[in-house]
């Protein structure tokens, strides 16, 4: 069996933009704010108690540049077995990050069975990145927890966080993805000695793929496909303002349901293909 | 401008311009309001830069540790011997500055 | 066998100087900081005066993380509505070898740190010094807070700042009479750069600081305003024992002085990013600690040396120098075989003969004088109510003497000649 963690470099404290949303790093990348988040630490303290509880090697694999080595070398002086870096830039997409952190953890490579991340970056990720390492490893995935524990034989039994202040129960087994809430477990602190004898630990490093097989940002943001709108008629222009904006027209008023959630799926898509977003067979 | 007329932001929002990074598992200071009943100064309420002495009605103190600068103020200013234990969080907890 | 020739604790100005000179010496040292970076816990009002530094990083201003050039210097003194200010610029300050620089502290701390990284000093950050390892009276380490963190070393270095605990279990550092200490608070307020430019008069790199008197309502201190290249470091230095007697809070005396009709044009518009607070050893040489025991040294804030008073607020420059003539005689004394705090005494005379005692020596009565309340409150009243009346101009009435204005000023802000003299004399006594 083998446990892996994937955490991502980041800045802890970005600077975000409240008109537009962006994210901006104060100091640039690399500056002395980054770092790995509260939710990655938490993925590889529970990478650690599932190593120690299976008898199996822990890695921990980050997709990042040269400056992120300094903390991952705490991580080894906390007690994981083996680091590998993937050689990449600091602001990759989700989805081409998790193509580079599954060809480690990949049968070929770590061989990884259980791989624990954790639930979205400090710098407003989507935490999407491990659902596409599920996908990429063809492994089960469990999102979001907020507890988890090991059961025998390569089984974890997890708590995930649901809508409404709900909670799922969950028994997922090998091989699986696990994300998890900073507030799951804290890393532990790294013993002295371990920490002064990490400075010469070594970082394994995996050339990234080059930069050009990286897609290129989306430029523009992403809309609804437009729907055509009949000229608006009328004599008078203010006439043809009212109908255009539509201001003097019955609307229907927003909805609120409240229904299981499949049923809630439904709905949704109901819902969907009505206004036209989906075609008929939910494509 | 004109004085009083500077948008002055909230306390809540000056403190949430500070990162803290919080450990959940000790307070760093504590306060045995008990020794503070008969304290005529109270220096701490209005010395504290980051406001954390709260007074209560019946003459005690309520502290909070989680969003202290760590600067020392308190400590210096108390007048009750063992009012007041000081130390510093743990490595790698407490406030992290950026702009200082 | 101790783990290590040397421990610096706390990576500080002081701490990263004292640890390269160490390890230039050639000699194994850890340097440890609680904070998660250097810097991390460190906040000052924002001015490095770096003439220090040209012989420990020849051609620093090249590569230290500068945010603007200090070119113009002002001294502020106020009243509640009027503003006297002695304004003074030069280029030359704008160009190699500079004078004084704003920078961030967790910029400053974190390069210069890294210099002493560089040179073979391991840094170990995330670790706070808990206490002090002895063999009877001898310090032989420190007790750290992560498992297993005892660490021995045949010297320790103090470089802990102003609470210095260690210096203080080591029975060095009596002091804690708030009198001693002020505390000082500030805002980092964000500004475009050409708005900075056009309100500061700069250009480029080039920046301004302020220092200011009679800002800080019934608390006595002082207050600043420095311009880094998209910031402004706006903040209030106070006095302890009066804060605490029930003064105003300081984010309040804060909002006012921003307020104040001569700042508010400068800080308008502004957006808070961060605010933050920090003690500074107010009182000078006088409060200044044993400098050595056997098998340790101090330096910096820990032992004081830091100049708060009027129109200086410097402590970088002195937590350098300091920490650097630790290292050396740290390095020294190594070398000997020496570490007992004979053996160490070479640190007391480096810095006897530099200008780190040099000049707190001198300046040792400042504080005392520029927190006294003539200087606080009667002093600005007269220079500006005198600057006022000269300015004026009130004909058809004849323009009045000067010897006139300033008997009616003199009586109006109740100073007495008397204490005016005296002030003045040991004024001249300690600044001349
Ligand atoms: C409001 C204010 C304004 C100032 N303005 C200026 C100015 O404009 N210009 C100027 O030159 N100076 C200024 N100073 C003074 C200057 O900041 C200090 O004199 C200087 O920082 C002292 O350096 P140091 O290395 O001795 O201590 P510090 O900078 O305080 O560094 C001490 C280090 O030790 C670490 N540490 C403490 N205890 C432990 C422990 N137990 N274990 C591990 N690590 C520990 C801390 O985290 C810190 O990094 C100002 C100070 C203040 C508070
Ligand atoms: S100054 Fe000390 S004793 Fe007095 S109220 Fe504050 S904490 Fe209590
Ligand atoms: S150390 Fe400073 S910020 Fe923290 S509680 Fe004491 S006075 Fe307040």
């Amino acid at each position: 069996m083998q446990v892996a963690a994937c955490v991502k470099w980041v800045d802890l404290r970005p600077e975000v933009d409240r008109v537009h949303g962006t994210v901006r790093s104060v100091g640039g990348p690399g500056g002395a704010g980054w770092g790995i988040s509260e939710a990655d630490r938490a993925a590889v303290e529970v990478a650690l108690q599932l190593g120690a509880v299976w008898s199996a090697p822990v890695a921990v694999v980050c997709a990042g540049p040269v400056g992120a080595e300094p903390v991952l070398r705490e991580l080894l002086a906390a007690g994981v077995d083996r680091v590998v870096r993937v050689d990449t830039g600091a602001d990759q997409p989700s989805h081409a990050a998790a193509v580079e952190l599954a060809a480690v953890l990949s049968a070929g490579q770590l061989g990884a069975d259980v791989v624990v991340c954790g639930d979205h970056s400090a710098d407003r990720g989507s935490g999407t990145v491990p659902a596409f390492l599920a996908h990429h490893l063809g492994a089960a995935q469990a999102l979001g927890l907020v507890r988890v524990e090991p059961v025998a034989g390569g089984r974890v039994r997890a708590v995930r966080r649901l809508d409404g202040g709900r909670r799922e129960v969950l028994e997922a087994a090998v091989p699986m993805v696990l994300s998890v809430e900073g507030s799951v477990a804290e890393l532990r602190r790294a013993p002295l000695a371990a920490t002064l004898a990490s400075g010469g630990r070594e970082v394994e490093v995996r050339p990234g793929r080059p930069a050009h097989h990286v897609e290129p940002p989306r430029t523009r943001p992403w809309r609804p496909p437009p729907r055509v709108v009949p000229a608006p008629a009328g004599d008078h222009a203010l006439d043809r303002v009212v109908q255009l904006t539509g201001a003097l027209v019955e609307r229907n008023p927003p909805r609120t349901v409240e229904l299981a959630p499949a049923a809630a799926a439904r709905e949704i898509l109901d819902q969907l293909r009505t206004w036209g977003y989906l075609g008929a067979d939910g494509e | 401008m004109s004085a009083g007329t500077y948008p002055e932001i909230s306390f809540e929002a000056r403190m949430g311009s500070v990162e803290f990074r919080i450990d959940e598992d000790r307070a760093h200071i504590t306060v045995d309001d008990t020794k503070c009943r008969d304290c005529s100064t109270r220096g701490c309420i209005t010395a504290c830069p980051a406001n954390l002495f709260v007074p209560t009605a019946d003459g005690g103190i309520l502290f909070n540790y989680e969003q202290c600068f760590e600067c020392g103020t308190c400590y210096l200013v108390c007048n009750r011997e063992g009012a007041i234990t000081w130390t510093y969080p743990e490595g790698g907890h407490g406030v992290v500055f950026h702009r200082t | 066998m101790p783990d290590v020739d040397a421990i610096v604790v706390g990576a500080g100005p002081a701490g990263a100087a004292a640890a390269l000179e160490l390890a230039r010496a050639g000699r194994s040292v850890y340097l440890l900081e609680r904070g998660p970076f250097p810097g991390s816990k460190n906040m000052y009002g924002g001015v490095v005066y770096g003439r220090i530094l040209d012989t420990l990083v020849p051609g620093w201003w090249d590569e230290a993380p500068v945010q603007r050039w200090v070119t113009r210097r002002a001294t502020m003194i106020m009243t509640g509505h009027q503003a006297l200010t002695v304004d003074f610029r030069t280029e030359s300050w704008g160009r190699p070898p500079y004078n004084g620089a704003t920078a961030y502290r967790p910029d400053f701390d974190a390069w210069l740190a890294g210099k002493a990284t560089d040179a073979g000093a391991v840094l170990v950050t995330s670790t706070t010094a808990t206490g002090l390892l002895r063999d009877g009276d001898r310090v032989v380490g420190v007790r750290t807070d992560r498992p297993d963190g005892d660490l021995t070393a045949d010297v320790v270095i103090a470089c802990d700042g102003v609470n210095s605990f260690l210096a203080k279990e080591a029975g060095l550092y009596p002091h804690t009479d708030p009198a001693n200490f002020t505390v000082g608070v500030k805002e980092t307020i964000a500004l475009p750069r050409e708005v900075i430019d056009e309100r500061f008069g700069v250009r480029g790199d080039h920046g301004v600081d302020y220092e200011i008197v009679g800002c800080t309502g019934d608390v006595p201190g002082g207050g600043f305003l420095y311009t880094n290249t998209d910031t402004l470091s706006v903040g209030l230095v106070l006095s302890l024992p009066a804060l605490a007697a029930g003064g105003t809070r300081p984010e309040e005396l804060l909002r006012r002085m921003k307020e104040h009709p001569a700042i508010a044009p400068l800080v308008e518009g502004g957006e808070v990013k961060e605010y933050s607070a920090h003690v500074i050893p107010e009182a000078g040489y006088d409060m200044m600690p044993e400098l050595s025991c056997d098998g340790m040294l101090v330096a910096g804030d820990a032992a004081a040396m830091c100049l708060a008073a009027g129109i200086w607020l410097e402590g970088v420059n002195f937590a350098i120098g300091s920490g650097a003539a630790a290292g050396r005689a740290a390095a020294r004394a190594l070398q000997r075989g020496d570490t007992s705090n004979e053996g160490l005494a070479g640190y007391r005379s480096r810095l006897e003969s530099s200008f780190v005692l040099a000049d707190h020596r001198k300046l040792r009565d400042a504080p005392h004088l520029v927190m006294s309340d003539l200087a606080q409150r009667q002093l600005p009243g007269l220079a500006c109510g005198v600057a006022e009346r000269m300015f004026r101009v009130d004909n058809p009435e004849p323009k009045p003497g000067l010897r006139r204005i300033l008997r009616q000023e003199l009586k109006r802000n109740g100073v007495k000649v008397r204490d005016v003299v005296s002030h003045s004399l040991r004024a001249l006594r300690t600044f001349g």
